[in-house]
């Protein structure tokens, strides 16, 4: 038996489709942001072999299409690996590596923008390098960052969208099962359309929040 | 289990129609990108409120909701209201629509920048409003904009391979059936991914030699 | 005739132009000449409707500037000269001859042209007249601004400080085109610092003080003791000028 109507328990669907997608942007952002921000660290030290590396594989990151890289991790890995991969599992690797490509290029901004002679100064009154990366590049770098990574976070929940093809659950998924059901696309894709809206306008909202917190406290005006 | 991507040679034939299918899709919607941004641009410089307010409303949707979602939304959508189009199509309006949202925010910033002298000039000549918008304006604004145009069309080559959701076998949709064919899922979206990068490379290097074209006659007169 | 009344302007609330009359017959070549922020440019301004009036009002051969239709026809009437060129860097030079005769008059494209480029070889730019302006000097770009408004055939030549922003050499260039147009028998409204020229070829001086017009004499009349320079602001500024 099909119901083709739309039902209260359908809101309950899109609830949980968007806390799928909230909760894989949230993850993916969180280990995307760790990562990028350790590959500007690894560039910043001029780390032989492994800066090149990395520059490549940021650039190829970027340059491709999400899609293309969902299909490589949750098809390609299983047949070359011979791994056993969920469609979650290849979700939050693929985003979290897709993230970390583009905060690598604005932590790169964020770092080359401390002036050297700041740091100069810093190494020659003794601090180690950890305490100059910690106490004068990490601060300003991140008050720096902020205007370009909200746009950017914000670009990345529109991409966890692409997660619904390779059969996660998110918001897009949902969205798909109920088109087939009641057959009513413009109700459900405006409905799906509105609360990815919703989320990047909060999100971005946040973001902003969180800039105007960190300009507050770090010494530094920016620009 | 070795990286073999000798086995995609029997398919290149197939991969190539695909390749070329998103390159015709990618100039179509290049172009309505372009046609649809100038007159979003247009609007939000207009001196009508609504104009602008409607204009600021259509940027902040497109840009702020899954190209999936609006994918969807038309393919899936259209043929309720009785406009039954094929997928080629549906798609190219799908990234025109959003291409257009971002192409507006280039041209705008390209009109805003223009030398208000010259539009004095072409104003006390006697020239009508339509006039200095497509003969001065737009051409001006667009050659300053040739850089950011083509990420513009970066995007768009990348965001194609979405089109591949409504059954389009353009490169991504094709290599998917390879992939099929061949039990190489891995060999088959790695070698994509490398094709996409190269493509928005040879697209980059492309954007950069016209925009040295265009620099050599306006010398960095206009703004 | 050019007929200036009453005319007032207003930016952020300091008072630019305040109750100036002038009348500007055909034939005529005037200069404006005042300090900086006297007001010249906004009063040119006005008469070509780039600037709104506050006060007053401001009629080409009669047609109202205040009034958008009659603009329209008031600027076909008239042309302007930047003092920076404001040429149309994506167009040749014969381009940008060209493209308000074509456009605005509907004047054939090849008629247009062919006079186009008698127009810039009459300035002595007969054969840069596919160049850019990029690729040009400022006195030639301000030859191809001449020739631009020139194009349009208008019946009034408004001009301000057309040769402030260039060179010695240049200006002097510029200057022969003009004076040569005067010559000729144009319509010449000139805003400009340049005074020996003024008295050169100027057939009436105006001056504007702090949004006034203090003094408006044939130009004669102006340099003299017991005329022009019996105001002291005028020779206040005389004096500056030939200091510097």
């Amino acid at each position: 038996m099909r119901y083709a109507d739309f039902t209260w328990y359908d809101l309950v669907l899109l609830a949980q489709g968007l806390g799928v997608s909230l909760g894989l942007f949230a993850v993916t952002s969180l280990f995307g942001l760790a990562l990028g921000t350790v590959w500007a660290v690894i560039r910043y030290y001029g780390v032989p072999a492994l800066t090149p590396v990395i520059a490549f594989v940021a650039e190829l990151l970027k340059n491709s299409p999400v899609l293309v890289q969902l299909f490589l991790v949750f098809f390609g890995f299983p047949a070359f690996f011979k791994l056993n991969v969920t469609p979650v599992e290849a979700a939050i690797v693929t985003l979290t590596g897709n993230t970390a490509a583009f905060i690598y290029v604005v932590a790169v901004a964020a770092i080359d923008s401390i002036g050297r002679d700041q740091i100069e100064a810093a190494r020659v009154s003794g601090l180690t390098r950890w305490q100059v990366l910690r106490r004068i590049i990490a601060p300003q770098a991140a008050a720096f960052a902020i205007g370009p990574l909200i746009g950017l976070m914000v670009n990345q929940l529109q991409v966890t969208s692409l997660i619904s093809v390779i059969g996660v659950m998110d918001l897009t998924k949902i969205g798909a099962i109920l088109n087939l059901r009641t057959l009513k696309p413009f109700i459900v894709w405006t409905a799906v359309g509105l609360l990815y809206y919703l989320a990047a306008k909060l999100i971005a909202g946040l973001g902003w929040r969180l800039e105007r917190r960190l300009s507050a406290h770090s010494a530094w005006r920016g620009l | 289990m070795l990286f073999d991507p000798s086995i995609l040679v029997p398919h290149l034939g197939f991969l190539g129609a695909g390749a070329l299918l998103t390159v015709e899709a990618c100039a179509l919607a290049l172009l309505g990108s372009l046609a649809v941004g100038a007159g979003i641009a247009m609007a939000r410089t207009s001196a009508s409120a609504a104009l602008r307010k409607a204009a600021a409303a259509y940027v902040d949707i497109f840009r702020n909701v899954p190209f999936i979602v609006q994918l969807f939304f038309f393919y899936y959508g259209l043929p309720e209201i009785g406009l039954y189009i094929d997928a080629f199509t549906t798609g190219v309006i799908a990234l025109s629509i959003a291409g257009g949202a971002f192409a507006s925010d280039v041209i705008r910033s390209g009109i805003l920048a223009i030398d208000t002298g010259v539009i004095d000039a072409a104003q006390v000549s006697g020239l009508s409003r339509r006039v200095i918008f497509t003969k001065i304006v737009l051409p001006i604004a667009l050659r300053t904009s040739v850089r950011p145009l083509g990420s513009v069309l970066i995007n768009l080559i990348l965001t194609s391979s979405i089109l591949s959701t409504i059954t389009l076998n353009e490169l991504t949709g094709s290599a998917k059936i390879v992939a099929a064919d061949t039990f190489r899922p891995f060999e088959v979206y790695a070698v994509l991914l490398v094709i996409y990068a190269a493509l928005t490379y040879a697209v980059s290097i492309a954007i950069n030699l016209l925009h040295r074209r265009q620099n050599r006659h306006l010398g960095g007169e206009v703004a | 005739m050019i007929k200036v009344e009453g005319v007032g302007k207003k930016f952020d609330g300091v008072t630019v132009l305040d109750g100036v009359d002038l009348t500007i017959e055909p034939g005529e070549v005037v200069s404006i000449l005042g300090a900086s922020g006297s007001g010249k440019s906004t009063l040119i301004r006005c008469i070509n409707g780039l600037e709104k009036l506050d006060e007053g009002r401001i009629t080409v051969d009669g047609f109202d500037v205040a009034k958008p239709k009659e603009l329209a026809e008031a600027r076909k009437r008239s042309g302007t000269v930047f003092q920076l060129f404001n040429l149309y860097p994506h167009m040749t030079a014969l381009q940008n001859v060209t493209l308000a005769p074509i456009e605005v008059l509907k004047r054939p494209r090849a008629e247009a042209e062919t006079e186009g480029r008698a127009l810039l070889a009459s300035v002595g730019l007969g054969d840069r007249a596919d160049a850019y302006p990029a690729q040009l000097s400022g006195g030639q770009r301000q030859r191809v601004g001449i020739c631009r408004a020139l194009a349009m055939k208008p019946r009034y030549l408004l001009l301000d400080e057309v040769t402030s922003a260039l060179d010695p050499e240049m200006t002097a260039e510029v200057l022969n085109i003009l004076a040569k147009l005067a010559k000729q028998g144009t319509t010449m409204l000139f805003v400009t610092h340049e005074i020996a020229f003024a008295r050169g070829i100027s057939d009436r001086i105006v001056f504007l003080d702090k949004g006034k017009l203090a003094v408006d004499l044939p130009t004669e009349r102006f340099f003299a003791e017991d005329g022009g320079l019996a105001n002291p602001r005028v020779a206040q500024f005389l004096s500056k000028m030939r200091k510097d």
